[in-house]
């Protein structure tokens, strides 16, 4: 029989699925994958104060995101604005429920809930409190991590402003450069941190929890 | 017995686990890891055809309803790809094409091709199969920007005269893209190491 430790020394590439051992780094170094060359560990002192930072960032840009206009067109002096409000009103009036309330949960609720459950949890894990409440968040984390898709929402955005250029006069609000922002932090964060790291640092911090 | 077979990826905190028959739940954060090999293969099978029922609607059903001053106009998703490309704009009907019509299609064909490729013990490389289950996992929730497309501009073309509606055809698209991402999520990749008798390559 292995003991946790062992396993603890051991990681499965996300990829490929190959099992690799793991071996001590320097600091600043990255490991990677034998196979397909992908990022597997990293050692990055201070790591939780950092991503805390930028986590404290993307949460106040997400909001002036949500909370500002995107972008206001005007056609021929009629001017509409798109903010979460008038999203809200649209999807009540036009009776799309089903579609406005995925559209709403993809774009609005899980990366909320993402932004401030990592809030929560980095807060915690460097006041080195909470060890189940940590945990909990953790796989709360895993399980909406594939359903936030503000990236794929600013994609979209970009083509339906394409699509209006040639009618509309387009005008750039303060949220449409936050959601910008937004990502950008959210990019940097995910390759600052993976979600093997941020479990790896709640067993060295809490060691192992039984149920 | 395959050394490898015996490790196993925690899908929710990506632990390594050693499991044997005792053990069916993660060492560290206790979620069941072990599940029915044959419950995961039908359930990826069931919300597969799902998706597959749900992207005939999606494409016949008009995605996008406009009506100006009185006279409504329906745009199907190939119809408005064609549309976009006519009116000279390749590059969004290209990222429109790419994301509505060959993501969707390239996922189903892989997730198939993974189910066959376990059923039947197809003779292919597993770190292969890896790649192709991690690229599905990938490249999923890219096929929803048609919808978010619509939605915005029915948003934002919200006039008197002029409106732009989110048709039925977006509804079974939306529908689709969540089935699929089910489908990839129910997929257990022990699935593609799990093959019965040939395990003619397996160390001592």
């Amino acid at each position: 029989m292995i003991t946790e430790e062992e396993l603890d020394n051991l990681i499965i590439c996300k990829k490929c699925h190959t099992l690799h051992k793991r071996v001590p780094l320097p600091p600043n170094k990255k490991a990677f994958c034998s196979k397909c060359d992908i990022l597997l560990y990293q050692n990055n002192p201070n790591i939780i104060d950092k991503t805390l930072a930028l986590v404290i960032s993307a949460a106040i840009s997400l909001f002036v995101a949500f909370k500002f206009t995107i972008v206001t067109i005007d056609i021929q002096g009629l001017e509409q604005s798109l903010t979460l409000y008038a999203l809200f009103m649209v999807i009540l009036e036009q009776h799309q429920y089903i579609v406005g309330i995925m559209f709403i949960f993809l774009i609005f609720i899980f990366p909320i809930t993402i932004i401030f459950s990592m809030l929560i949890l980095l807060i915690l894990m460097k006041l080195k409190k909470g060890a189940y409440l940590t945990h909990r968040l953790l796989i709360l984390l895993a399980h909406i991590r594939p359903w936030s898709m503000v990236d794929i929402f600013f994609i979209s955005l970009l083509v339906a402003m394409v699509k209006l250029f040639d009618y509309a006069y387009i005008e750039l609000g303060v949220s449409f450069v936050a959601l910008i922002f937004t990502l950008i932090l959210d990019i940097i964060i995910t390759k600052n941190i993976s979600f093997y790291e941020l479990w790896d640092l709640h067993t060295k911090i809490y060691g192992h929890i039984d149920e | 017995m395959n050394r490898e077979f015996e490790y196993i990826r925690c899908h929710i905190c990506e632990a390594v686990n050693y499991v044997n028959d005792k053990n069916t739940k993660c060492r560290r954060c206790h979620e069941k890891i072990v599940q029915d090999l044959k419950i995961s293969y039908h359930k990826t099978l069931a919300f597969l055809i799902t998706a597959i029922i749900f992207y005939i609607p999606a494409n016949i059903y008009p995605i996008l309803i406009s009506k100006q001053f009185g006279k409504t106009t329906t745009n199907t998703i190939i119809g408005g790809i064609i549309h976009l490309w006519e009116a000279g704009s390749y590059p969004i009907a290209l990222i429109i094409l790419l994301a509505s019509v060959f993501v969707p299609l390239l996922k189903f064909i892989l997730i198939i091709y993974l189910l066959i490729s376990t059923k039947y013990n197809l003779n292919s490389s597993k770190i292969d199969k890896h790649k192709l289950f991690y690229i599905t996992e990938v490249i999923g929730p890219w096929s929803m920007v048609d919808v978010f497309v619509v939605i915005i501009l029915s948003v934002l073309i919200h006039f008197s005269g002029i409106q732009i509606y989110p048709g039925d055809g977006a509804t079974a698209f939306g529908l689709m893209v969540f089935f699929t991402m089910m489908s990839a999520l129910s997929f257990d990749p022990r699935l593609i190491k799990h093959r019965k008798g040939n395990r003619s390559n397996a160390k001592p």
